[in-house]
């Protein structure tokens, strides 16, 4: 039965590279917009996170594709990071430690996939700090479920504002963010589908929630 | 039973009520009328969907298509976990799995109720054979249906209108798939298989519905006449 309904890997190229593909006319009013959203993107921890995608929704465009991407991008960024430290220390062992070498791969290729589609218009790579979340079991499976909660959660909220194209790409990475959400939630025993339908979070709210993390230190220039 | 108990049966075999044939034949036209108008702004919630009883007047067809055709489908999950959980034959993280993912189901069937109103498609019946008295089945199943169901509205989700019923959608969306990982956990199966999850055409998913043939023609054991008094 489950060879019937198996999933595939799309091909992870041209659907979003048409989706955010390049408008040049624009440039200088995205430049605006990224002002005024980094103006207010100051958050409690200090960390300025440029790049969000305007709070208001408007419209679907390519350029704010690539607002939105972007922001995806930060999220994955953090997640790859975090996987990919936690494999490298290799402390946690069991359960958590095969979750977090298979979700490792996941998130690597989720950044990749974004950085393709968003080619020169990419963000740079977060500088992070993990402090013991990638080494204390603990700490580790609670940074796990809030960076794949918050993921879900921020994805499903720039649902209406991405082109269809989009959407349809970025639908292929949030229901496998989700399947993680619930995988680590099974093995630290928390409930691993809480509500009948996951709320969404803005820019805003989803950053917040990542900045309290600590794990992001600046951004790299 | 399972779904890879594939067979050729017509859909008109199974379906009689006509649910999935409406659902089906409605998502088709739709499709070919275009997906051209463009989604206006406002920030949505689920709750403001689930809290407008009233919206389906204002929805556009091919929005109340796909409704009727996640409808269909989560009427199939809640009358499978629904009945899993008042047969009682699961133990352990099974049972609690179909005691939580069946209120979620049956709220999922009542919020898209609540938005179709009057243009809601009928339940169809079920008769799921057995699979939700015994637990390796029962547990293959509820893979199947939870894969499914990601794919399918996987599928859809670019194609609503209302962004309102679209935060909707995506929102089950994410929560189908924490489900399918929650059970593949349970039945020691990778809860997250690829880094990419794909999306399933509405053909697809019908068929696979059909393969099941857990959906079947009205019970004709009722009678319109009332039983003669015996006594």
């Amino acid at each position: 039965m489950p060879d019937r309904v198996s999933v595939r890997v799309p091909d992870p190229g041209s659907a979003v590279r048409a989706a955010v593909s390049e408008d040049g006319t624009t440039s200088r009013e995205r430049f605006l917009q990224r002002a005024v959203v980094a103006g207010g993107a100051l958050v409690a921890g200090g960390v300025i996170i440029g790049g969000l995608p305007r709070l208001a929704a408007s419209a679907q465009s390519p350029e704010q594709d690539v607002e939105i991407f972007n922001f995806a991008l930060l999220l994955e960024y953090t997640q790859a990071a975090f996987y990919a430290e936690t494999v490298e220390r290799a402390e946690l062992t069991g359960e958590l430690f095969e979750f977090a070498k298979v979700v490792a791969t996941h998130e690597r290729a989720h950044v990749d996939y974004l950085l393709e589609a968003l080619g020169a218009e990419a963000r740079a790579e977060p500088v992070t700090d993990f402090g013991n979340a990638t080494t204390d079991p603990d700490a580790f499976g609670a940074a796990a479920v809030t960076l794949e909660d918050v993921a879900v959660a921020a994805y499903n909220g720039q649902a209406a504002n991405l082109t269809k194209g989009a959407l349809q790409a970025a639908a292929t990475i949030i229901s496998v963010d989700a399947r993680h959400a619930a995988w680590v939630r099974s093995i630290i025993g928390e409930p691993p589908a809480a509500d009948a339908v996951d709320a969404p979070l803005t820019a805003e709210e989803a950053t917040a929630q990542l900045d309290e993390t600590g794990f992001l230190q600046e951004e790299r220039r | 039973m399972t779904l890879r108990d594939f067979t050729d049966l017509p859909l008109d075999d199974l379906d009689r009520d006509g649910a999935l044939r409406q659902a089906a034949d409605e998502l088709e036209r739709t499709s070919r009328a275009g997906f051209l108008a463009t989604v206006a702004g406002g920030v949505a919630t689920a709750a403001a969907l689930v809290r407008s009883p009233a919206a389906a007047a204002a929805l556009a067809k091919s929005d109340v298509a796909i409704l009727n055709y996640a409808l269909t489908l989560e009427y199939l999950q809640d009358a499978f976990y629904t009945e899993a959980e008042r047969k009682g034959a699961l133990e352990g993280p099974a049972a609690e799995l179909a005691q939580v993912v069946g209120a979620v189901e049956r709220a999922h069937v009542k919020a898209l109720r609540d938005v179709l109103g009057k243009q809601a498609v009928k339940r169809p019946f079920f008769d799921f054979r057995g699979v939700t008295e015994d637990p390796a089945p029962f547990t293959r199943t509820a893979v199947a249906f939870e894969d499914l169901g990601t794919a399918a509205y996987k599928g859809q989700a670019h194609r609503i209108k209302s962004p309102e019923v679209l935060a909707a959608a995506v929102g089950i969306h994410s929560v189908e798939a924490r489900h399918a990982a929650w059970i593949r956990y349970i039945a020691g199966a990778p809860p997250a298989a690829e880094p990419f999850d794909a999306a399933k055409s509405v053909n697809e998913t019908l068929q696979l519905v059909r393969a099941t043939r857990f959906i079947v023609v009205r019970p004709r054991t009722r009678s319109r006449r009332r039983p003669r008094y015996t006594g």
